[in-house]
């Protein structure tokens, strides 16, 4: 599996190098870069904006299933409090997810000078982080991932949908991991 | 960018007296009742995803994130946090734009 000039997809960047005291520290905290081939970019981009047009677009009663996971009732057990709980923060949890999915599509793309995309501040990474987690939430729930024992299965099965599935599990847990290497 | 209040909100100050409303018994049980945050088990959230999320969110240790999110993974269910009412709505709001699955109940 592994090559040679293996890459991480998303890696924290030390600048030590180039920067040995550093002297030039923004304040800004840690950076990471994203090394991305364009056809990921544009892979990411794509389930990203599909994912935008599922929370923006009226719910019906296909994508209502999908959208379940992506808003659990907050109280399970009360359905007065339930209703009032998604009529006030619901719209809210749209416009987060909304902005996140803006904000990370723009991280996405390239300069155009450079064809490269600039280093990430650790928030922009943890933004990230969540849609990406949204996206394959999604996806996993059009897998019916409803159990521990589909989710095995998801391992096995090399369709294209398990696939891409598995990559993008593969990518969050690099994201994860690089994070982790802050506080 | 986070707006969040939490535990670092507004200090009570100790020198005004407050003037409290009676407000209706049952009501006062019931908010005074403390809340629990739960996440549940899911097969979709990776655990190294879960355990970061609680980190980053509470600021809880590795081991302390990691122990929760081993229960959640293997009971079912954890309580992650605790509160009144209002804090442990912000919990479960944050938690869910994590897309974990997060619900609030009195603490019992």
């Amino acid at each position: 599996m592994s090559r040679p000039d293996f890459v991480p997809p998303v890696e924290r960047v030390d600048n030590s190098d180039v920067d040995p005291l550093g002297t030039f520290d923004d304040g800004t905290g840690p950076k990471f870069r994203l090394n991305f081939e364009p056809e990921e970019r544009e892979l990411l981009i794509r389930l990203l904006s599909e994912m935008k047009d599922l929370l923006t677009s009226e719910v019906t009663e296909v994508t209502a299933p999908l959208l379940h996971r992506l808003f659990p009732p907050a109280f399970r057990d009360d359905p007065e409090k339930e209703a009032e709980y998604q009529r006030l923060m619901r719209e809210e949890l749209v416009t987060s997810r909304v902005v996140s999915v803006d904000l990370v599509t723009a991280m996405l793309t390239a300069d155009p000078d450079t064809g490269r995309l600039a280093d990430l501040s650790k928030p922009d990474t943890m933004a990230f982080m969540q849609s990406l987690n949204a996206v394959r939430l999604v996806l996993g729930t059009m897998l019916d991932i409803t159990d521990d024992d589909s989710a095995e299965q998801a391992d096995t099965d090399d369709s294209h949908e398990f696939q891409l599935y598995g990559y993008l599990g593969w990518l969050l847990e690099w994201t994860v991991q690089s994070l982790s290497e802050t506080a | 960018m986070s707006g969040c209040c939490g535990q670092n909100g507004d200090v009570p100050t100790t020198l005004e007296p407050v003037r409290v409303e009676e407000p209706d018994v049952d009501e006062a049980l019931a908010n005074d009742k403390p809340w629990v945050v739960i996440v549940w088990n899911d097969p979709i959230n990776l655990m190294s995803y879960v355990t970061y999320v609680l980190k980053s969110l509470f600021g809880y240790s590795d081991e302390k994130a990691t122990a929760l999110m081993l229960d959640v993974h293997h009971k079912g269910k954890a309580a992650v946090a605790h509160g009144n009412r209002e804090e442990a709505e912000m919990h479960v709001f944050r938690l869910h734009e994590h897309s974990l699955w997060a619900s609030m109940e009195h603490d019992v």
